[in-house]
């Protein structure tokens, strides 16, 4: 069993996110950066699928970066994965060129599951996962909150508006992790010493032999201002007087 | 410009306690904080109170502070003070020793204190291994207090008094003529008061050097784990703290898990010159590969074994103010007359805090203290060489930080103590 964990290095969103003055881009100078946490839910799904088989089945990691994206695949390599990849490209993608450069790499590793977060935090874009399906023609599974590997098939509980919706797909499939899949390790001491002997192979973009096409074009990021209106009422009675004015006025 | 007779500079515990203490012997008090109320290491604080320490006076400190939050408790109608019990266990004959030292001292002081053998630990607390013990003590007195519901009290008393709180208002400069404090400035201009306190916590440095003074204390980072509540492993909201001095731990209950805890050999150093202005430590994350966390992992599961890295869990990451020798600096320096320091609790702020708030209200007020204060008096490293340089103070404090759990401590009975 081979599972491919494509993975994105995103700020991490719980910290005060601002643009740039110029609005080209998010202020990441005092940011710590992290695996897509959607992503790292799939890297605890997909070793813990391995670690259960026990056999020589591999995690894979992906990554599309520059040299500072080794950092977030040692991550993924001491929570578990047994290598990974880094596609250097220092141009910024659209979902549709990420998609079209995984398609090379599942081509050249030809893996039996592609697992990948639903979406990345930073611009929930939620296409790429659907995009790999559609250009490698597999079936796919979307917002996966459990999974089971049955023989040459997986079955994908999918958590929807309607309730949980059960998929069963043949292998090879892409599934996109929903974030009631799994909860994503701290990595052990062991984890952590290993991950430094793992294999990590950067790959140049050239080498893939994909003209990146792209279709988005990002005209300009700024901030969104909140506005916290509050006021303080004297009293319980003055509070209920109050939200019964308000729905008044909304009815 | 407005002025008080002390202002505070710092809303974690130390500050909140100090300017209620103030305000309730009727000085007008205002409270600066550069962010929000509690929001620092006060917000990520695991409250363990253990009484019993090397120096008797300091266990008389801890003693006298329960006294003081069961007032609280009974002015808020919360629960603070939570009294678990405690238990210590010793896996070397070194640890054993140790113990038995602690138990002959606290005996001798009067206080509450047994040998508990192995087999009876692991019929108090199923979910540790105690299979390697070589003895053990329980104190029943002991538990932990609630930092949420602490800094609510202080706030609640502080209020009734009539202490001003301002948030989100950095302190930019402190005032001071002659060798004398005169207040300080934020960015929305002067308060002027002859009494000015440094509750800064880890930022405690920093504001001494606002008036050319070295405060030796240096920002060491910290972590613990929760565990979500297990039904196989069942964690009672009453089971004792425990403290695991050979594998650096301490734990506590915690809404039906359970926190554990590390006094890491190697933790991080922050240096708080370079964090962002509006650096808010709630948001401290641990890195998924964080080495902390993994040494916490690996000391944790070799004395809760069903602990793991797979354990469904949450990782608090904080910002401790430790000292060159673990004990917090409280009152004045020489060079400067009126700036009270009151910082580096090394760990132990939540449940040092009520009676350093007396003990600081005391010095304030009176220029003396009804406790024997000299081994927390703010001077004891003063122009010390060694002592002097951003370097020398990290190094000595790091050092400290990472043995501070590793070191046998040696308590002597006292033959008239207070009981």
């Amino acid at each position: 069993m081979k599972i491919l964990v494509p993975t994105k290095r995103v700020p991490d969103t719980d910290q005060k996110i601002t643009a740039t003055a110029d609005g080209s881009g998010v202020a990441s100078d005092h940011l710590p950066f992290v695996v897509n946490p959607f992503d790292a839910i799939a890297l605890e799904e997909g070793v813990r699928i391995v670690e259960k088989l026990g056999d020589d089945s591999e995690v894979v990691a992906v990554g599309i970066g520059e040299a500072d994206y080794v950092q977030q695949l040692r991550t993924a390599l001491a929570m578990g994965s047994t290598r990974a990849i880094c596609i250097e490209c220092d141009q910024p993608l659209d979902p549709w060129n990420v998609a079209r450069l995984l398609k090379e790499i599942v081509l050249r590793e030809q893996p039996d599951l592609v697992l990948m977060g639903k979406q990345a935090v930073d611009d929930d874009a939620n296409q790429t996962g659907q995009f790999l399906a559609a250009l490698l023609d597999w079936p796919q599974a979307t917002f996966a909150s459990r999974v089971e590997l049955l023989a040459g098939e997986i079955r994908v509980d999918r958590e929807t508006d309607h309730g949980i919706e059960t998929l069963r797909l043949p292998l090879p499939a892409v599934v996109t992790t929903d974030l009631r899949l799994s909860e994503p390790r701290y990595a052990s001491m062991a984890g952590i010493m290993k991950a430094k002997k793992k294999p990590l192979d950067m790959i140049p973009l050239a080498e893939l032999g994909v003209a990146l096409e792209p279709r988005v074009e990002v005209l300009r990021y700024h901030s969104s201002e909140t506005v916290r209106r509050g006021e303080r009422l004297r009293s319980v009675d003055e509070l209920v007087e109050r939200l019964r004015q308000d729905v008044g006025a909304q009815a | 410009m407005q002025s008080a007779d002390v202002i505070v500079i710092g809303a974690g515990v130390a500050g909140l306690s100090t300017a209620m203490q103030l305000a309730l012997r009727g000085a007008s008090v205002i409270v600066l904080e550069r962010e929000r109320i509690g929001n620092g290491s006060t917000g990520r604080a695991a409250g363990l109170l253990g009484q019993l320490r090397g120096n008797v006076e300091h266990t008389r400190m801890l003693i006298d502070g329960i006294e003081i939050v069961r007032q609280l408790e009974k002015t808020t109608g919360t629960e603070i003070f939570v009294q678990t019990g405690s238990l210590r266990v010793a896996e070397t004959p070194e640890r054993a020793a140790e113990i038995a030292s602690l138990v002959a001292m606290g005996k001798s002081i009067g206080f509450d204190i047994e040998h508990l053998p192995a087999s009876e630990v692991a019929k108090k607390l199923p979910y540790m291994r105690t299979d390697d013990l070589l003895d053990a003590c329980y104190c029943p007195t002991d538990g932990h207090l609630q930092p949420a519901e602490l800094v609510s009290g202080y706030l609640k008393v502080g209020k009734d008094c009539g202490v001003q709180y301002k948030t989100n208002s950095p302190v930019i400069e402190i005032l001071h003529a002659g060798g004398r404090v005169q207040g300080v400035r934020t960015a929305e201009g002067e308060y002027h008061a002859p009494k000015v306190v440094n509750a800064g916590g880890p930022w405690s440095y920093l504001n001494a050097e606002l008036a050319n003074a070295t405060l030796p204390t240096a920002a060491i980072g910290h972590y613990y784990l929760t565990t979500r509540p297990d039904p196989n492993h069942p964690v009672d909201r009453m089971s004792p703290a425990i403290r695991d001095r050979e594998l650096r731990l301490y734990t506590r209950p915690e809404s039906g898990g359970l926190i554990v805890g590390i006094y890491d050999a190697e933790p991080d150093q922050h240096n708080m010159r370079k964090l962002p202005v509006d650096f808010d430590m709630s948001r401290m994350k641990a890195a998924r590969d964080s080495i902390q966390v993994a040494r916490l992992l690996e000391a944790t599961n070799a004395r809760f074994p069903w602990i793991d890295e797979r354990t469904p869990m949450t990782i608090t990451t904080g910002i401790m103010t430790f000292t060159p020798d673990a004990r917090p600096f409280c009152g004045e320096m020489p060079d400067l007359e009126g700036l009270y320091h009151c910082a580096g609790f090394s760990g132990h702020g939540i449940v040092q805090s009520p009676t350093i708030g007396l003990i600081m209200s005391q010095l304030i007020l009176d220029g003396q203290s009804s406790y024997d204060c000299e081994s927390i008096e703010a001077d004891r490293y003063f122009e010390l060489p060694g002592y002097m340089t951003r370097a020398d103070i990290e190094r000595r404090c790091f050092e400290m930080a990472g043995n501070y759990y590793t070191k046998i401590e040696k308590a002597t009975p006292v033959a008239t103590g207070h009981a």
